[in-house]
């Protein structure tokens, strides 16, 4: 039983070595406007994306947003608009009434919409999920086309939690009709800075 | 009851077919869209086919430098053999720490081993997060589907098992307003739970790190609030290095579900300061399957559901009539592995199109596996005496001349003079909806020695 | 060049009138044509009900009937399918591996070998085209809606060159009818479904006749609407390509 044994018969029973394919890149390579592609993919899966003319619009832009919110976590220098301060030591539960996160994204990928985020750019782990509302900041450079171009870029990271996400929660379990906030946050906005 | 009795049944309620037929060919028709979208899609299966054909001739190093890599980023790493092994090593952790409240987010593999009912026969509390999941957990059910587990509910048997437990108003099931009463519900589960249990996406070997995909974020609302994270996943989980979740991320969702990726992709390589992270490497068959070289590729599988949706049989007869964990063309190549003669009628419940091998992200073979498990089954599998014997006997008609033109002169014969309630008779399976052809006079042999005689 | 005409079992016995078709038709495009008359089946039918092993008999009867033809035409892919892909349970002499690789369908053989599309046809009906699966995703005799291949259609090809003949668009463009051999009787609610559903596209688009490559799916078709006095007729590919030239 357990490992010996699962390791012994793997061992016993898997075929000769088949060795790994080449993956020639080039054959997904597409000629087109990442800012453009990212722009329509992220609404397309729920989310809403704004470009800003200038970082100091941010607190602008977020204020018009989301007018009647007291509750903002700002893991993000470009925004003041933070209400609540936390720590890598802050006891997760205690974020459950979090209305807004606002926090820093490092790249988008234009292909899906998606953003990937990681514990770099926010002290506790479940703030992106737990909050009602989720802000993202994206500088429009950090657009790549596709996957197989963002795992080269994020490859050199340290590695401790990351995610892509790509738009707000939703379920479409009942009946398949798409229901957009689900248990994750309710919403996703992203604002395009250029620096 | 075998899949042809159950699908009789599913089938008298036409509607329900209609409507169960229509919404999983809406989800076909959303991954076609999809693909489309992705230029170099059939190579990127082939290559997403190659890497799994690797990873199975190589999965004892991998699974070996998966375990080390883990481990040195401070993840325990169990192995459990069976079933078994899986729930003891499971509960053994939740003892440890005193657990009593468990979330699950979706994992066919903790379905497999039949984890919920081993957990709460212990007095602990497993509350399914996913929103299908949640739905066939109060209707004391099993999926139907490996990633839309409650498509066989209509919304107002799920408005109608809200109310009764969650007490909500009728609603004629509304959606938003259900899935809204869900979410605050299962808040305060998240809140609450002492350890949270996963599944794995895909477990990467290069770095001991694994990946959990979801729409709705239930997996990390469980795994970010408690303090133990439980992660199950199959030995053929494992992919070689993170690079190739640039292949498998691409093709995950757009085959499942038509999305170009699900919203989340969580990527846990530690666990988070005073935290623990547990994955659990599951065999349960597995190795087995890894030997018979006909079958091996079934385990290139992703969980996408692909061929479910595909599957014209499936559309209209539903998960259920499978009596598997999972039904379907996959699920019908992957449980006659684990028990030939519970799921002897699997493979035949199929017409054999072909339709879920073209949909296949990672190009399993499965019409033609299936063609292979029947050629088994019969030999190990008492077949119905009717039908072993008949077949039998067509085979030594066929290859003898003589015997066949007496057999189609006397088919032809009694086609064309018995008296329609004999033909037509409750032993004619063929009879029941449709007409036999109407017989002509002479068959094709006769009509070309009269008329070509010169030939052949 | 010398063809050998493989005529299915039950064409031969139930559906004479395709056999006809097809042996006129190659005639008509001044093929060589001989019917070897100790054929009997390729043994499909065994092969998917699991009986593979007891076909061989019937297998080795079609390779001694057909070994010394250039090619083996017959009037159905699924049948074809079985003596490409399934008659590796034999042991490959060079007589088995010739019949393998020089068997084709009927459309795949005028359109591939012959190299023939416009064959002078006339049929002023609307016409549905039903892909039959093995000759689609076996045979690959056209490109299927779940793959991302450019669209072809062997098919089509020809019956687009057919006077008059419109061919209706269908909503599923290649589903399964549902017939499946054995399937048909041993999982028959189903089957009837999936044949009921196919009929319902085609006459929710209009369509007047029904054809296709594999009188199998036909016959399974046509069973049904002569059951349920439906207003659609059911012909196979060579009898519409063989009715006027």
């Amino acid at each position: 039983m357990g490992r010996d044994a699962i390791l012994k018969s793997i061992k016993n029973n898997k075929p000769t070595l088949i060795p790994s394919p080449e993956i020639n890149l080039e054959s997904f390579e597409e000629e087109i406007d990442v800012l453009t592609a990212f722009k329509e993919k992220v609404a397309l899966v729920g989310g809403t994306i704004i470009e800003l003319d200038s970082v100091k619009n941010i607190d602008t832009k977020i204020k018009s947003l989301y007018p009647n919110i007291s509750k903002i976590i700002s893991c993000v220098d470009e925004s003041q608009l933070g209400t609540i301060l936390i720590s890598e030591k802050t006891d997760p539960h205690k974020l459950e009434s979090i209305e807004l996160a606002i926090v820093k994204g490092e790249l988008g990928v234009a292909e899906n919409g998606a953003v990937w985020i990681s514990e770099n750019d926010f002290p506790i782990r479940v703030l992106p999920f737990i909050t009602n509302d989720l802000t993202l900041i994206l500088n429009k450079k950090n657009i790549c086309s596709n996957l197989h171009e963002a795992y080269k870029l994020i490859g050199k990271r340290k590695r401790t939690f990351g995610l892509f996400i790509s738009g707000p929660s939703k379920t479409a379990d009942i009946e398949q009709c798409l229901v957009i906030g689900a248990q994750g946050a309710m919403s996703l906005t992203i604002l395009l800075i250029d620096n | 009851m075998n899949h042809a009795k159950k699908a009789a049944i599913f089938n008298k309620n036409e509607a329900k077919v209609n409507w169960h037929d229509k919404a999983l060919w809406y989800v076909r028709e959303k991954r076609d869209n999809a693909a489309h979208d992705v230029k170099g899609w059939e190579y990127l299966r082939e290559v997403a086919s190659g890497i799994k054909a690797n990873v199975l001739s190589d999965l004892d190093t991998y699974l070996i430098e998966f375990e080390s890599n883990a481990t040195k980023n401070g993840i325990k790493v169990h192995w459990a053999s069976d079933a078994e092994e899986h729930n003891k090593i499971v509960h053994k952790v939740l003892e440890t720490h005193n657990a009593k409240k468990v979330v699950k987010s979706k994992s066919m593999l903790t379905e497999e081993c039949h984890l919920n009912p081993y957990l709460e026969s212990k007095g602990i509390e497993v509350v399914d997060t996913d929103l299908g999941e949640y739905i066939v957990q109060i209707a004391k059910e099993t999926p139907s589907h490996i990633v839309l587990p409650a498509i066989h509910k209509t919304k107002e048997e799920v408005d109608a098992l809200f109310q009764e437990h969650l007490g909500t108003t009728p609603s004629n099931g509304n959606p938003e307003y259900l899935t809204n009463e869900a979410r605050k519900h299962l808040r305060n589960k998240f809140l609450e739970a002492d350890v949270a249990i996963t599944g794995v996406n895909f477990a990467v070997a290069e770095t001991g790190g694994i990946v959990v995909c979801t729409n709705e974020g239930n997996a990390d609302m469980g795994a970010h609030l408690a303090p133990v994270h439980i992660a199950c996943m199959g030995i053929e989980k494992i992919i070689p290095k993170e690079e190739h979740l640039g292949v498998f991320l691409r093709l995950l969702a757009r085959s499942a579900t038509g999305q170009p990726i699900t919203t989340y992709s969580s990527h846990f390589n530690k666990p988070s300061e005073g935290s623990e992270l547990h994955i659990i490497i599951v065999d349960n068959g597995r190795t087995e399957q890894l030997s018979r070289e006909d079958f091996r590729s079934s385990l290139h599988c992703i969980r996408c559901g692909a061929c479910m949706n595909t599957c014209p049989i499936y559309r209209r007869s539903g998960g259920h009539s499978y009596d598997a964990t999972i039904p379907g063309p996959i699920g019908s190549i992957l449980s006659p592995g684990k028990d030939l003669t519970k799921h002897s009628s699997l493979p035949f419940a199929s017409t054999l199109c072909g339709s879920c091998s073209n949909v296949c992200p990672v190009k399993i073979n499965i019409h033609e596996q299936l063609y292979k498990w029947r050629q088994l089954i019969v030999k190990d599998v008492k077949q119905p005496v009717v039908k072993k014997t008949v077949l039998k006997i067509v085979g030594k008609v066929l290859r003898n001349r003589t015997l066949y033109n007496l057999a189609g002169k006397s088919a032809r014969f009694m086609l064309k003079y018995a008296p329609r309630f004999m033909v037509y008779s409750k032993l004619n399976a063929w009879g029941k909806a449709r007409e036999l052809p109407e017989i002509k006079n002479e068959n094709f042999d006769t009509w070309y020695k009269i008329n070509r005689k010169n030939n052949g | 060049m010398r063809v050998g005409l493989f005529i299915p079992c039950y064409i031969n016995q139930l559906y004479p009138q395709v056999a006809i078709a097809t042996l006129e038709l190659l005639e008509k495009l001044n093929v060589d044509v001989y019917y070897p008359n100790e054929q009997t089946c390729c043994g499909q039918p065994l092969g998917n009900s699991g009986y593979e092993d007891d076909s061989k008999g019937a297998c080795e009867v079609f390779v001694e009937n057909f070994k010394e033809y250039d090619y083996i035409v017959g009037p159905s892919g699924s049948c074809i399918y079985h003596v490409k892909k399934h008659f590796d349970i034999l042991e490959q002499t060079s007589e088995v591996i010739k019949v393998r690789n020089n068997a084709y369908e009927l459309c795949e053989f005028i359109v591939k070998v012959l190299g023939k599309t416009d064959l002078g046809a006339k049929f002023p009906h609307k016409v549905g085209l039903h892909k039959s699966c093995h000759g689609l995703r076996g045979l690959h005799l056209g490109s299927c809606s779940e793959r991302m291949d450019s669209h072809f259609s062997t098919e089509e090809d020809l019956l687009n060159n057919v006077n008059g003949l419109e061919l209706m668009s269908l909503n599923r463009k290649d589903e399964c009818c549902g017939f499946g051999g054995t399937f048909s009787v041993f999982e028959e609610a189903i089957s009837v479904k999936m044949g009921k559903d196919r009929i319902q596209d085609h006459l929710d688009n209009g369509v007047e006749v029904i054809t296709g490559a594999d009188h199998s799916c036909l016959m399974h078709l046509e069973g049904m609407i002569n059951r349920n006095n439906q207003p659609i007729k059911v012909m196979h590919i060579a009898e519409i390509l063989n009715s006027s030239i």
